[in-house]
């Protein structure tokens, strides 16, 4: 009887490691970074083509291309290139997409990812007298995207996104790096395999307890 | 004190240290100020921290320039509600955030009016202490010290759940270690208990009002119980004000309890012992309200906390009627009948806000899990409700011995099922957004507990604990999948 149970218990415990496992090796297109702008509504447009900068931005270093929501109103996304200059003048980055997309949420390549992240300026060029517009927000001053140089009256919504298609577990050095940005100073690199090793262990102390209690 | 510890089964403690670990676990996953009002919670505490007294409110500064300056660089503003953006991925955006925290900004702000502001301050007096107790002055650091308080108190509902199992069902061992680890482990549970949050305190002081009640019933009701009920009921008032919608079905309990007593120990002996539960309840309770008029000005006695969420009056200059709070109130727990006129919600309450926010709609509500997964719950749901009326059917001996206070316990229920029907109105009416959220039934998470250990106890005597064991498991995984969700939305 007892051993039936504890079967029962490690067969649920074999599915539950199974249905993570094979969770985490679902691959997809993986995120680098944003820009913070949400594709709220079309808030930059190029009526004639040309070529829209946006500053204050900050590129992943694990950036491969870029993807935003473009607007053609019907027709096939024009050519379209990026380049990312850096804070000195230099193009830290550059790639560009044939026409041919379908308007939607469109992804324009950058280049193979860098060392290092870099803060700058996002310029993307339409090679085409065609009127195209971006998704973003609604935004003003300094921040504010430009055509032509002209200031416009919102930001564009721009995901980096890494190269390929990746699994979770592919994913997991980026993952174990962003564990430590954006909290407490002690915080770090350490966090993520403590906080899996914590929470092994919190399973392991449960799952005994439980083998206990129902034998 | 140690004596009562003493006296807590190995099982108990191990539950505590499972669910603290857990907890803690949650707190180190979620970003910084990622739970619902976290921000709000953070601010009362930080002020009340600072300046030695609760935020006064009013049209003024929310947060202190150190928390705004830092949810703006953390990107938090842009995150929350928008399930597509990420905070900080990128080392260079961490070296803004801490250029900004190396400036040392106030931590001091203006104390103005959040969604948390006019709440009493019990929980954001115990923040306070890691809070100042922080080796560090950065607001992080104080933020993950803080959040580690939470999960203690989060464990602490779970072992008092545990205890009111154990005092509910004494010759089941199983059932008190199968329902504290589904409180332990249930994701929406732990996502509130990542963070600086009073529900947390609530759901604490809420299943140790069940159990203190429970076992002043089954053992008898003595000065001591008297006064630690009193202490709790204090604590549960001065914790949040939602802790008023128990206090009904507490009074009636407290009323069989003394009746009870007479029996025992003669009418005097037990109207003292009811005396002496309001008066240690009744104190602090007074002495808060008359701070709040006297010394802080905050508006009046509840700091307007009261008022906030029954006042009637909307904007437009029409009231909520009596009606429409009755119609409001049964659709948010039950289909809508025939002669209600108004249509208060798109899609069943009981379905998409109750189960489906149980099962999980996480961060400020921007992230849930695929849609399968909400309508397996609600399979499952029928299932466990089939298998729990059955388990019920073989616990009937005990049930007409137990039947008095669970009228108790069922008035308490609906005294905050109420009292979340009467603001939600209000509030939904005022501005348009919904109110109910799931955690807002919380406060009653030991009767959620005995629903899943009656679920389990459906299967025949020597397989109950093996079911309930498996449903354990089936948490614990839900807790996982729920953790790889949030992973995949912060920083995935």
């Amino acid at each position: 009887m007892t051993r039936v149970r504890r079967l029962a218990l490690g067969v649920a415990l074999l599915a539950a490691a199974g249905a993570l496992a094979l969770d985490m090796s679902g691959r997809a297109p993986r995120i680098a970074g944003t820009d913070h702008v949400s594709a709220a509504i079309f808030s930059v447009a190029l009526p004639d083509g040309g070529t829209l900068c946006q500053p204050y931005m900050t590129l992943p270093s694990d950036a491969q291309r870029i993807e935003a929501l473009i607007g053609t109103y019907g027709a096939p996304v024009p050519a379209i290139s990026a380049d990312f200059v850096g804070a000195g003048g230099r193009t830290l980055a550059a790639g560009a997409l044939a026409r041919g997309a379908r308007e939607g949420y469109v992804q324009v390549p950058l280049g193979r990812p860098r060392s290092s992240s870099a803060e700058g300026k996002l310029c993307l060029h339409v090679h085409a007298r065609t009127k195209v517009v971006f998704g973003g927000e609604p935004s003003g001053g300094t921040a504010a995207a430009l055509v032509d140089g002209q200031p416009q009256p919102g930001r564009i919504d721009v995901v980096y996104l890494r190269p390929g298609r990746e699994s979770w577990w592919q994913l997991l050095g980026a993952l174990d790096q962003r564990f430590g940005l954006g909290k407490a100073p002690f915080f770090g690199d350490w966090t993520l395999p403590f906080a899996a090793l914590a929470l092994l262990g919190v399973w392991i102390a449960a799952v005994r307890l439980l083998a206990r209690e129902i034998t | 004190m140690r004596a009562a510890l003493a006296r807590v089964p190995r099982a108990g403690r191990i539950c505590f240290a499972i669910a603290f670990v857990n907890a803690a676990i949650w707190g180190f996953v979620v970003p910084p100020f990622q739970v619902p009002d976290e921000i709000s919670h953070f601010a009362y505490a930080q002020y009340l921290a600072e300046t030695g007294q609760p935020p006064p409110q009013g049209l003024k500064g929310q947060y202190s320039p150190e928390e705004q300056g830092t949810l703006e660089r953390l990107g938090f503003f842009e995150t929350i509600g928008r399930a597509g953006q990420r905070g900080i991925l990128t080392p260079s955006e961490n070296a803004v955030l801490e250029r900004f925290l190396a400036s040392h900004p106030s931590p001091v702000g203006q104390g103005g009016t959040t969604s948390t502001s006019n709440q009493p301050p019990l929980y954001y007096a115990l923040e306070a202490i890691p809070y100042l107790l922080s080796p560090s002055a950065d607001i992080l650091v104080r933020l993950a010290l803080m959040r580690l308080l939470s999960a203690l108190i989060a464990a602490g509902t779970v072992l008092a759940v545990f205890m009111f199992l154990r005092e509910l069902l004494p010759r089941t061992p199983w059932a008190w270690t199968v329902g504290a680890l589904m409180v332990a482990f249930q994701p929406t549970f732990d996502f509130l208990a990542a963070g600086v949050h009073g529900d947390n305190l609530l759901f604490f002081v809420s299943s140790l009002t069940f159990l203190l009640l429970l076992r002043a019933y089954r053992r008898g009701l003595t000065l001591c119980r008297a006064l630690v009920l009193g202490a709790a009921i204090a604590a549960g008032v001065l914790t949040k004000l939602t802790f008023i919608a128990l206090l009904p079905g507490i009074a009636l309990a407290l009323l069989l309890l003394c009746w009870r007593a007479r029996r025992s120990q003669g009418g005097v002996r037990a109207l003292a012992l009811l005396a002496a539960t309001a008066a240690v309840a009744f104190v602090p309770v007074a002495l808060y309200a008359a701070l709040n008029v006297l010394a802080w000005h905050r508006g009046g006695i509840t700091a307007g906390g009261f008022a906030g969420a029954t006042g009637s009056t909307l904007p437009s200059g029409g009231t909520v009627t009596l009606n429409q709070t009755l119609d409001y109130t049964w659709q948010l727990y039950l289909p809508k009948l025939w002669f209600m006129n108004h249509l208060y919600f798109p899609e069943a309450p009981i379905w998409s806000t109750w189960l489906d926010g149980s099962i999980g709609h996480f961060g400020w509500l921007d992230y849930t899990f695929p849609a399968w997964v909400y309508s397996d719950g609600l399979k499952l749901l029928y299932v466990l409700l089939a298998l729990a009326l059955i388990g019920l059917v073989r616990l009937r001996r005990g049930i007409p011995g137990m039947l008095p206070i669970f009228v108790c316990f069922a008035t308490m229920a609906v005294g905050l099922l109420g009292a979340i029907g009467y603001a939600g109105i209000r509030y939904q009416l005022s501005t348009g957004y919904p109110f109910a959220q799931a955690r807002y039934l919380f406060p009653l998470v030991a009767l959620y507990a005995l629903f899943i250990v009656l679920a389990a106890n459906a299967a025949p005597r020597r397989w109950a604990p093996l079911l309930g064991a498996l449903l354990v498991v089936l948490a614990m995984t839900h807790g996982l999948f729920a953790e790889t969700l949030t992973i995949s939305r912060y920083y995935g």
